[in-house]
């Protein structure tokens, strides 16, 4: 990979509440290259939605980017970067696709005048120049009668046909990196895999890269060449998607994959990772999987794991597993915390 | 898909004339309300006399209605009817352009608070619980016993500026709800300024409980000019305003009941309709 697009290193987002300081997103580096389609897949809570956010800047108080986090954008540090600078970045070279396309549009405006907006936010554009773009990017969503439902609200419009009103919105001004916070999670079934098809094909069309953000697997074998797991604020693996399918690594990404359900598989239960994420006021000392973990030892408390390499550069997991492999022929069912009592 | 491309257009205000329209009684009040704007929009041509003339102050006064004097004339020989048409102009233009002037800086004062949050939100809705907590119309019947004689423009001024607390209540209330509204950050993320997403996708969606208000403002005061005027402080002779006309005749209401019966017919039929109209305005923004 040449220069990377974007290149995130040691990102900690930190939200400073009543309960505490909660470290959602806690040390966080990864690159996305030109074209290239990067996945982060985790849990809610795991703080990829906080990632995404902190990209556009977008934290409210009382979260903040902590000094130190860099999140380079096309050779600029956009944690530093001035208030108007970042707004000329937003929706022109990075832009967001949200997912609620229903509560993401505004419900008084046409859907037309909220994609013509995007022009006329960032270029020059006449208001019919703007209206006429805006028509056009409708269309190449796959809208039928664009220009009849560039005239309609929100409300009017079906799930699929309003998240394709977001992707028209996101593009409409070609930007580097798109992120997809979640864009079918709110949609029928049906709908997704068209929805995940005409990303892909967009992104063919006009070149960007796309940071796939979603807690479905099955939207990251279908959309993405590379995949991020992140779990307790953390990446926990990282590696192509190939790999992370034939080769789990980290006992978390094993369990994200045994729970997918499977047709075929006569099994009357799914099976589940046990517990829940602790809370971001407080991760465990040590691993931060290790109370939900089939391996977990001594040193797993001891000692906070690295991101050892697996094999190559390319794969790298966060799990003392690296130099003890023996340990994964041996089992044991986790010791679950019960909720609200605090790990020791 | 259920929803036909045929369907009309759901703008606000589309939405807002649909929703009159569809009620039998709010359609009676449009109608009422439209002959009452129009007299006092075309008063100087309606008319059948110059409602300060005082042309025969013992032959011609205190008459009870008559063929000249539909509603009679006042103790000082003018024609009621023509006071009360030329009435209809004074007090809904008092009324409207109070309303206007409440709305300017409810709206203001509200979305800055809601928006802007924290200490200044804090503070801003203290100073608006002082306000609050004295009454509309103790706080008129100060300033007006400071300023005796106030000139219209001044009264419609006091009347705005003593009328937005609560509708800045409800903007401040919406606008803390919306800013956090997933279409706001939406908005945001695509590179919008502040102030653009407070002007360009706050303020739209606060246009429905402003409506609602400033119709139902209208109403108010439209009756505390009323009240004002009776009090004889409000609009000034010869000026002919609902109130003043009432007042005119207060001290003898049993003899010349047809200078209270007229002008407060016209006042109750236009505080009614407005609030018909600002009843079905709620409902059909609250139906979407």
């Amino acid at each position: 990979m040449t220069e990377p697009l974007l290149s995130v290193r040691d990102l900690r987002t930190w939200f400073y509440t009543e309960a505490g300081i909660a470290r959602s997103v806690d040390g966080v580096s990864f690159d996305v290259g030109a074209g290239e389609t990067v996945g982060i897949v985790g849990e809610s809570g795991c703080g990829k939605s906080v990632t995404a956010l902190s990209i556009l800047r977008l934290i409210q108080p009382p979260g903040r980017i902590e000094p130190g986090s860099v999140i380079e954008f096309e050779g600029r540090d956009i944690v530093t970067l001035d208030d108007h600078a970042m707004r000329d970045i937003r929706g022109n070279r990075i832009s967001m696709i949200f997912q609620e396309p229903m509560s993401a549009l505004n419900p008084v405006f046409t859907v037309g005048d909220q994609v013509a907006e995007v022009a006329r936010v960032h270029g020059d554009m006449s208001r019919g120049d703007a209206w006429k773009r805006a028509v056009e990017m409708l269309a190449m969503t796959g809208i039928p009668d664009a220009d009849v439902r560039a005239r309609q609200y929100p409300h009017q419009l079906s799930g699929g046909m309003r998240q394709r009103v977001l992707i028209a919105m996101a593009l409409m001004m070609k930007p580097a990196l798109v992120i997809a916070d979640e864009p079918t999670t709110a949609l029928d079934v049906t709908i997704q895999a068209q929805i995940l098809e005409l990303l892909v094909d967009l992104q063919k069309k006009i070149g960007t890269s796309i940071l796939m953000i979603t807690h479905d697997l099955g939207v990251i074998a279908e959309t993405t060449s590379r995949v991020i797991v992140m779990y307790a604020g953390e990446i926990v693996e990282e590696t192509s998607v190939d790999e992370l399918f034939a080769r789990p690594h980290h006992p978390y990404t094993e369990g994200l994959i045994g729970s997918m359900p499977h047709i075929g598989h006569d099994k009357d239960r799914l099976n589940v990772i046990p517990g829940t994420v602790p809370a971001p006021t407080d991760w465990p000392h040590g691993c931060r999987f290790r109370d939900r973990c089939p391996y977990s030892w001594d040193l797993c408390a001891r000692e906070h794991p690295p991101l050892y390499e697996i094999g190559s550069r390319a794969h790298v997991s966060r799990c003392h597993l690296a130099i003890e492999p023996e340990r994964r022929n041996h089992p044991h069912p986790p010791i679950v915390v019960q909720e609200g009592v605090a790990a020791a | 898909m259920a929803i036909s491309l045929a369907q009309p257009r759901q703008s606000p205000l589309g939405l807002a004339v649909r929703g009159i329209l569809r009620k039998p009684s709010s359609r009676v009040a449009v109608f009422i309300l439209g002959v009452i704007i129009l007299v006092g929009l075309f008063a100087p041509l309606i008319a059948p006399y110059d409602p300060a003339a005082q042309p025969d102050i013992v032959a011609l006064k205190s008459l009870p209605p008559s063929l000249a004097h539909p509603f009679g004339t006042d103790p000082y020989s003018r024609d009621v009817l023509s006071r009360v048409i030329y009435g209809a102009r004074l007090s809904l233009s008092i009324g409207i352009l109070a309303t206007v002037v409440s709305l300017t800086f409810g709206v203001a004062y509200g979305a800055i608070a809601g928006y802007a949050g924290g200490v200044i939100d804090a503070v801003m809705m203290r100073v608006l619980d002082a306000f609050l907590s004295i009454p509309r119309l103790l706080l008129l019947l100060g300033v007006l016993v400071a300023w005796p004689r106030l000139s219209v423009p001044a009264l419609v001024v006091f009347l705005g500026l003593t009328g937005w607390f609560g509708l800045s209540r409800i903007v401040r209330g919406q606008v803390l709800a919306l800013k956090h509204a997933e279409f706001v950050t939406a908005a945001l993320a695509l590179g919008a300024s502040r102030r653009r997403i407070l002007v360009r996708h706050l303020l739209p969606n606060l246009v429905s409980p402003i409506v609602v208000a400033a119709t139902v403002g209208v109403a108010h005061v439209i009756v505390l000019e009323a009240g004002l005027s009776y009090l004889g402080i409000g609009v000034p002779q010869p000026l002919a305003s609902w109130g003043n006309i009432i007042q005119d005749g207060a001290d003898q209401v049993a003899t010349l009941w047809w200078m209270s019966l007229f002008p407060g017919l016209f006042m109750v039929l236009t505080v009614m309709t407005l609030n018909v109209l600002g009843e079905a305005l709620r409902d059909a923004y609250e139906r979407r």
